[in-house]
Parts: C-alpha cells; structure tokens; sequence
C-alpha cells in the first residue's frame, strides 16, 4: 500500500541525450547531454553539408540497467 | 484425557463429544465477535498509525534531502558567500497569505498583486544569496528552493494530521490519511526527482509548449513583452504569427496572460485565433505523448493568467484553440522523455493545421507555448 514508485520505474535507469539538427540538410545527430545543453543552441557543425546545426530536443531515454 | 472429560460431560449433560465441539465452537466465535466489536477498530488504528508513520519518515527523508540540494547549489554552482543555511530555513517557512474571497469583485487582481509580489521576494533574496549573477543559476536556484518549500510543506501537514490522529485517536481521520499516503508519496517522489533534472538545466516534461513554439523563433528578433516572457514574429502561410514564450533557457514560466493583453490591447493586433500548447496531465492508462485538442485556455496555475487571457480574448471576440500533451504529473516535473520531446514535431504539425483551418491568408495569430522554459531557449 505505501508502495510509490512503479517497479518498472524503479528499475529502468534514464539516460539523457541532445538531438543536434541541421536546419539545411535534416541530418539529426545524437549524443549525450552535456551540462550547458539547451534546446536552440548552437551545436556542431553537420558532418553531412558543413552547416551550423542547432540542439533541437534534449531527452530521457529509460533503458534497463545492466546486471 | 479429552475423551475422559468428554465421557463426563456426557454423563452430567447428556451431550455427545460431537455437540461439545460445537459448543466450544459457537463460544469460540462469539468471543472473536465481541472481541472484534470492541477492539476491531483500535487494532485497524494501530495499522493506519504503523503505515502513515512509514510514509511520514520517507517524507521526512525527501524534505531533508530537498533542502540539502538547494543549500548545495547555492554554495557550489551560485557561489554563496556566506552558508545560506539559516536563510534557506527562513526560506521554507515563509508563508503567502491568499487575498479574502468572501468579496470576489476584483480578487483575480489581488491575488496577482500577492503573488507578483512573492515572486520578487524570492528572486531579490535568491539574487542576494548567490553571487553568481547568471540568470539561468539564479532561476534555478529559485525552482530548488520551491521544491523544498513544497516538500517542507507536505511533510508538515502530513504530521499535522497524524498527530492529530493519534492523539484524538479518530479512526477516520487516519484511516483518509492512509488512503491518501501513496498519492502523497508519489507526487513527493516526483517533485524530488525533479531536483535532478533542474540542477543540470535540462528540460522538463512541462516544456513541451515553449519546445515547440521556439522552432517559430530561431532567427527571429526576439523583444520581452512581459516580465520573463519573450515574444517573436514569424510567418506562416500568409499569416503572421505572434509567438509568446518565456524566457528560456531559465528556469521560468514567464507571464504569456499579460504577454497576450499587450499584444491585443497595447499592440493593437486584430488576432483572428489565440492558439496555446501546453501540457496535460493525462489519465491512468492513456499514453505519454499523446496530443489532445481543444477550445479554452489551456494554462495551469493558480490562476491569474488563465483569466487574463480568457478575459481578452471574450471582449475581443477571440477564438482560443488548445494543443496539449499528454503526460503523467512525474514526467511533466522531471526530465523531458523521449516521447513528450518527439510529440513536439506533431505539436507542430497540428497547429499549423489549426492556422490553416481556423484563419485565412493575412490574418493575425497568437500562438502561446505554455510551460517551463528550463533548458529551451528561443
């Protein structure tokens, strides 16, 4: 009864990642989140054409922990 | 030695061994009877207080964990000069006192007056705790300190009333505390989870509306429009758009009610739809990310600026459209999940659905991302 957090919640371990996107070719790169992420931000420059891409999502993905 | 007893009972009473057992049988369960009669509800008093004392040590635990976070980021990341302890102590236990409802002409505006005013006490005393002066440390320094506020407060009415329980022994007050203690767990879970995710500056599940009206306004000039609240001008399909936001990447939910008054009744804009996307709690069993659409303000909160923008767009005639996400009360506080953060692109997809349907080429429309705007600029 005083059980609050779902066992799947309390099992799964989230993982969070930036989305960089390049506003001209759509190419979407994902990596970890850096402290100093935000979604807008300049980012790297596209490996496909060259151009300045920008964080378009920063997100949680639950995985389950190994072991 | 039973048979012998029984033979003898037999022999007095005229009663088989058979009947004696039934005897001792109906005697057995009538005392059980009474017994549950007269103590039933003082063993189920006895549980409640065992259980709702569980749930009260966790919630002392979260509380205190709460508060030490927020001491340690004023020290490590806003460079407190002196320990904030005692001030964050201080902190927790001030109170807002709600305007007197029992003469509701004008009580919006009051209560506006007191929370306004409660919104820059925190600000100036967080601004002058830490000494680092970047907005985004100081916005998220004020969030802290609400969650442990909020903690605080929980715990303290929870004791409240097991207190009070206990000491009146009233079955019925503990017995609706211990119904509610998992809620109450949770949604304390929630809220220090939600620690984690403001620390770092990542955005929250509530920020799907600012994440997806900021892809209106990469490259657009930008003016503030309202205290912590940005606005842009863009474009779509012969419409001009007027897209409201709050001043991201800090931690804020800005003002878009007074935003929306600006642009209708100051800017004189003439908009032919109010389009706001916010996010939703969603109901046991329906699925994170899902979009709903609507009619009416959608806007959370106390209040305020709920009414302010029903109240501009009812005297100017103006259609209000809602786009919401659909998200549990934990993920809509904690860090954005995937499919909150992946529903902004069909966020998009049906607002611009909604211009096309509801406007025509050279109308005006005010589009509102609604939510906390940590970790999504503009």
């Amino acid at each position: 009864m005083m059980s609050s957090v779902p066992a799947t919640d309390r099992k799964s371990k989230l993982l969070v990642y930036s989305i960089e996107e390049c506003p001209v070719c759509g190419q979407k790169t994902k990596r970890a989140f850096a402290v100093g992420d935000y979604v807008t931000k300049e980012a790297a420059k596209c490996t496909k054409c060259g151009n300045q891409t920008r964080v378009s999502l920063v997100y949680a993905e639950s995985t389950k922990p190994s072991g | 030695m039973s048979l012998i007893s029984s033979i003898g009972l037999q022999g007095l009473t005229g009663l088989s061994s058979g009947d004696t057992v039934t005897i001792i049988y109906i005697i057995f369960f009538m005392g059980l009877f009474v017994f549950q009669f007269a103590f039933g509800t003082r063993i189920q008093v006895y549980f409640a207080l065992n259980d709702i004392g569980r749930g009260l040590s966790k919630l002392k635990v979260m509380k205190e964990k709460s508060r030490k976070e927020a001491i340690d980021y004023l020290v490590n990341v806003g460079k407190a000069a002196n320990d904030p302890s005692q001030r964050v102590d201080q902190f927790l236990d001030y109170v807002t006192i709600m305007p007197v409802g029992i003469d509701p002409q004008g009580l919006v505006n009051k209560i506006d007056h007191v929370v306004t005013t409660n919104n820059d006490r925190v600000r100036a005393e967080v601004g002058a705790l830490v000494t680092q002066n970047n907005p985004v440390t100081v916005s998220i320094s004020e969030n802290l300190l609400e969650v442990a506020t909020a903690l605080n407060m929980i715990h303290k009415v929870v004791r409240h009333y097991y207190i009070l329980g206990k000491k009146t022994n009233s079955y019925f007050t503990l017995i609706q505390l211990q119904m509610l203690m998992p809620m109450i767990i949770q949604e304390s879970d929630a809220l220090l989870n939600a620690v984690d995710s403001f620390k770092v500056g990542q955005p929250v599940g509530d920020g799907i509306g600012p994440v997806s009206v900021s892809k209106f306004m990469v490259g657009k000039e930008k003016r503030a429009i309202a205290k912590d609240t940005v606005m842009a001008i863009s474009e779509y399909k012969g419409r001009k758009l007027y897209i409201v936001k709050a001043d991201g990447p800090m931690a804020y939910v800005g003002q878009p009610g007074v935003a929306i008054k600006k642009i209708v009744e100051e800017m004189g804009v003439k908009p032919s739809a109010i389009v706001m996307i916010d996010a939703a709690l969603k109901l046991e069993g329906e699925k994170t990310g899902e979009i709903a659409e609507g009619v009416g303000a959608a806007i959370g909160g106390i209040g305020v600026e709920k009414f302010q923008i029903e109240e501009v767009a009812t005297t100017h005639k103006v259609p209000l459209y809602a786009i919401l996400v659909k998200q549990s009360i934990l993920e809509a506080i904690t860090v954005m999940r995937k499919e909150i953060a992946e529903a902004s692109e069909r966020v998009v997809q049906t607002l611009q659905r909604v211009i096309e349907e509801k406007t025509k080429e050279g109308d005006d429309v005010v589009v509102a991302g609604i939510g906390n705007t940590l970790g999504v600029a503009q």
